[in-house]
């Protein structure tokens, strides 16, 4: 059955930040480049050639994208500069906004003022929700920081904090499930038994923390920066989620739960003035191009990182009105960081990218097995 | 007889012969044979002291023929010839024994290797007794010329010929000057406009005084030889005209293959898909549009239409590409929103200026789409829910995927083929055209742009697909070889070839056929054969040929070659 061609995906493409892979011949030095690049997983090469014909279908059911860390060898390699790094980038922000069934991802993405609007409101939401809720649900004293009859009372966060959590996480496992639909229940996927679901599912877990394939890329660099990144975040998101009260008591300091904040805002705030240094000197292949939603994202994540550092300087400097003044405005930063982002944006990629690593084995031990159980030997082998 | 005094100079050529060969054994050998005055052997008979030994050898002792034991006569036979002329011998009193070529380079046995040396060395020395003493002769070298072709060859080689001060008479087929060149838009890589090209050049060619065209006219035939051709025309008015001309430069050109043949791609059953020639007219007249008015939004070039297929023709057609590759900026600049697709095998876009303007065309948002060439893509009409008018399958080459396009106009790059009246046109100027129907040139590298036939040559399309500059070049290469014979005035004809004995000559007409030069003309009051001798190149089919023995091949006559086989013997 012949695929039909969208000559459109290309342009649709450049809204998503690969605006040079018409420039392609598909020579394959970006495949030879590649640590990660192996068969049946030839990328950046075969990506590039389905975005250049247009093959919407076969993209969209590609595992590929999601192999690649963005080194940026493979960029350095192009004779044509057709950046294969950046646009792997891009088609994983558009594959990000195909998973996601709001059509809000693909809004984002294609439109810087949009995304900045959704910031905004959200932001301003939050705000006004917060000092209500201050003011007539909570403490009503903004001078009162901790304590009894504190302004924001951490319970009351935590309320808010897990059912904000609940929904993101439902909305970005329907998109998972979208994502395992496209990508392993195609007509070229091989129909893989429950059991080896089973069997795999450490590879989660591991990749999840580790990002081990990463290091494998030639420059390490980024590996080292996104770990660090990555680590802190979720320290920093256990810390809230599960300590906020410790968090949020003082003023004096309490060193068994700010140890840890200490240590994640530093990892926060170093690594994201390191990429917004090297975006901004394009110092690297993978900082030479930034999409918009690259900087809304490292510019919110330096605003929460800062505003809760100064958050807790001032709790602790005895300045309990600055300091709920600045928690409010470092949640006005949070929630629409974490509401857009997590299933609509960049941040689902922490949930992307094992999950692809997962079903890439998946398929290739599925196919060892000769793929039969499944489906029946009329599926296992679908008409190419 | 008995008084010629011949002298045999064996060579060493360094270890080439001497290594094989006992050349001092060879040399004393030729002693013994009568009628040898003196044998001597050197180490290079070719070099300068060589030369000079034989020289001061038939002052000294009065020596009347020489015969050289060495290389093939096509190394050296000129430089030998040309040391016996300096010694005040006749340059055809020189015979040459090839002992290298033949002897010494293919055989082990040294023994058996002198032998066939001394035996070749005693048949020179047979044959050399029956050399005459031949004159080279001049003819006269008409300096006008005849050019075949009004296309962009024939307009710039009539345009030199003429600034020259040469007299050119232009014939062009068709009703205007230009050829295929004035069918096109623009011309890539420069983008520059094929009607400025062209304009400039025809309209000089219109004013020049010393170019004559005849338009709507035909070459019907073409007599005489070398520097003397008569061309006979049809001109526009069916009447006949004889013309003189020197020179005669074929500059036909090409023409398109016929689309239709390739039944897939539905040429002329679906009304958009069109040849690359109708492409530019389109853009030429700035309608770029379908067929039934409305705008295109999917273009699709497909490469190789008729070319590098064992089914059609086996030769790229090598502008196609590059032009392709032009319409993705000419159609772009005429429709922006438009999406162009490359439909290719392989893309050999060479040339000057050409890599560039491929990747530039990629840059322009051009897609490229592999196929196999053995399995070529599927054209066929889309139904009105597909949003297109056209739907081509095939199977990627890239991807690996079957694929389905959108297309709204298709756009045939149809290859270059001979036009159909190429092998009349080779016929009345007796040259040869190739199995594809291309005409011959006398040597692909050393002389592209002459012909077998002395006078005659080849320019442009004509000869093989040829893009615009290499036409140019072309057309002025044969400016070049017509020029230099037209500055010497007269042209040499060599000293070799054949006659006919009238007195034995009994006008069967047997040989004029067998001539593969057309050197032979009959006088039908007197009933005679008889030989252009500027024309003639001696092969000897005539010879062989004659009932009567009649023909005389000179320096090859019957005595020489008896000789030879005697003295082989």
């Amino acid at each position: 059955m012949a695929v039909r061609v969208n000559p459109e995906l290309i342009d649709d493409l450049q809204h998503f930040g690969a605006k040079d892979a018409v420039k392609c011949y598909q020579c394959g030095n970006c495949s030879a480049a590649c640590s990660h690049s192996d068969d049946p997983y030839v990328f950046p090469r075969k990506s590039m050639r389905y975005l250049q014909m247009g093959l919407e279908k076969p993209l969209r059911s590609a595992l590929d994208p999601w192999l690649c860390y963005y080194c940026g060898k493979c960029s350095e390699q192009c004779p044509r500069g057709a950046e294969p790094g950046e646009t792997m980038m891009g088609v994983r922000r558009w594959l990000t906004s195909e998973y996601d069934f709001t059509g809000i991802s693909r809004l984002l993405y294609r439109s810087w003022s949009s995304e900045l609007m959704a910031i905004l409101v959200v932001a301003a939401l939050t705000g006004v929700g917060f000092l209500s809720y201050g003011y007539l649900g909570g403490g009503g004293k903004l001078s009162v920081y901790d304590g009894p009859g504190a302004f924001l009372p951490p319970h009351a966060i935590h309320v808010f904090d897990w059912t904000m959590g609940i929904i993101l996480a439902l909305l970005l496992s329907i998109n998972c499930i979208r994502m395992w639909h496209f990508t392993m229940r195609n007509e070229h996927a091989t129909p893989v038994r429950p059991a080896l679901y089973v069997r795999y599912l450490l590879l989660l877990p591991v990749h999840f923390f580790t990002q081990k394939r990463f290091r494998h890329c030639e420059n390490k660099t980024p590996w080292t920066n996104h770990l660090i990144l990555m680590l802190s975040y979720l320290t920093m998101l256990t810390l809230i989620m599960v300590f906020l009260k410790q968090m949020q008591e003082g003023p004096q300091v309490n060193w068994y739960a700010h140890t840890f904040g200490y240590l994640s805002a530093m990892g926060l705030v170093g690594t994201t003035i390191f990429a917004i240094h090297g975006r901004i000197k394009k110092d690297a292949a993978y900082h030479r191009h930034s999409h918009e939603s690259d900087w809304m994202f490292l510019g919110l994540l330096l605003f929460v990182s800062v505003t809760g550092i100064v958050q807790h300087i001032l709790h602790r400097a005895g300045l309990p009105m600055a300091a709920n003044i600045t928690y409010v405005v470092h949640l006005m930063g949070v929630v629409p960081m974490l509401a857009l982002e997590v299933p609509f944006s960049k941040w689902s990629h922490l949930a992307y990218r094992p999950l692809a690593i997962y079903f890439a084995q998946l398929q290739q031990a599925a196919q060892a097995e000769g793929a039969l159980p499944f489906g029946g030997p009329a599926e296992a082998h679908p008409a190419a | 007889m008995a008084e010629e005094r011949i002298g045999v100079y064996v060579c060493n050529c360094g270890t080439n012969i001497g290594k094989i060969v006992d050349v001092e054994a060879v040399a004393h050998s030729a002693v013994e044979i009568p009628g040898v005055a003196i044998a001597r052997s050197y180490k290079y008979m070719c070099s300068n002291p060589g030369q000079e030994m034989i020289a001061s050898d038939i002052l000294e002792h009065k020596l009347t023929r020489v015969v050289v034991a060495s290389c093939s006569p096509r190394m050296h036979e000129a430089t030998f010839r040309g040391a016996i002329k300096r010694a005040g011998l006749n340059p055809y009193l020189l015979e040459m024994a090839n002992i290298r070529e033949q002897c010494s380079w293919i055989h082990d046995d040294a023994a058996a290797a002198t032998e066939k040396a001394k035996a070749l060395v005693h048949a020179a020395v047979q044959r050399i007794k029956f050399n005459e003493p031949l004159e080279s002769r001049t003819a006269p070298m008409c300096a006008s010329t005849l050019v075949l072709g009004g296309g962009v060859t024939g307009l710039t080689a009539a345009l030199e010929l003429a600034d020259a001060g040469q007299q050119v008479f232009l014939v062009e087929k068709q009703d205007h000057l230009g050829g295929n060149v004035a069918r096109l838009d623009q011309t890539a890589p420069y983008l520059d406009s094929a009607q400025d090209i062209l304009s400039n050049w025809i309209e000089r060619v219109w004013r020049h005084p010393n170019i004559r065209i005849f338009l709507n006219a035909e070459l019907t035939a073409l007599t005489g030889f070398n520097g003397n051709f008569k061309p006979m025309l049809r001109t526009e008015d069916g009447e006949k005209l004889e013309l003189d001309a020197g020179s005669v430069l074929v500059c036909t050109g090409y023409k398109e293959f016929d689309a239709s043949r390739i039944e897939q791609y539905g040429y002329g059953r679906l009304p958009d898909v069109i040849t690359s020639f109708e492409l530019e007219a389109m853009l030429h007249s700035g309608r770029l549009q379908t067929k039934s008015g409305k705008q295109p939004r999917y273009i699709s070039i497909v490469h190789c239409v008729g070319s590098r297929s064992d089914k059609y023709h086996p030769y790229c057609s090598r502008v196609c590409c590059t032009a392709g590759l032009k319409y993705a900026f000419e159609v772009k600049s005429a429709l922006p929103a438009v999406h162009v697709s490359n439909l290719y095998s392989d893309m050999e876009s060479f040339g000057k200026g050409c890599e560039d303007f491929y990747r530039k065309a990629s840059e322009a948002r051009t897609s490229f789409v592999m196929f196999d060439k053995h399995n070529l893509p599927v054209i066929r009409a889309a139904a009105p829910s597909d949003g297109c008018n056209l739907l081509i399958t095939l199977k990627e080459q890239l991807s690996g995927e079957e694929i389905e396009m959108p297309a709204d106009l298709v756009v045939l790059m149809v290859s270059m083929e001979p036009r159909a009246d190429a092998a009349t046109v080779a016929r009345l100027v007796n040259i040869s055209c190739d199995k594809d129907g291309w005409f011959i040139e006398s040597h692909p590298k050393l002389d592209p742009v002459a012909t077998t036939t002395d006078g005659v040559y080849i320019a442009g399309a004509c000869q093989f697909p040829r893009d615009i500059p290499e036409s140019v070049v072309q057309g002025r290469a044969a400016v070049a070889r017509i020029l230099a014979k037209v500055a010497q005035g007269k042209i040499a004809v060599d000293a070799i070839y054949s006659e006919v004995q009238d007195k034995l000559c009994s006008g069967c007409r047997t040989c004029n056929s067998m001539c593969p030069y057309g050197a032979i003309e009959y006088n039908s009051e007197k009933h005679l054969s008889h030989i252009i001798s500027a024309v003639c190149k001696a092969c000897g089919c005539c010879a062989a040929a004659c009932p009567a023995g009649a023909i005389k091949v000179r320096h090859y006559t019957d005595e020489q070659i008896y000789g030879q086989i005697e003295g082989v013997l």
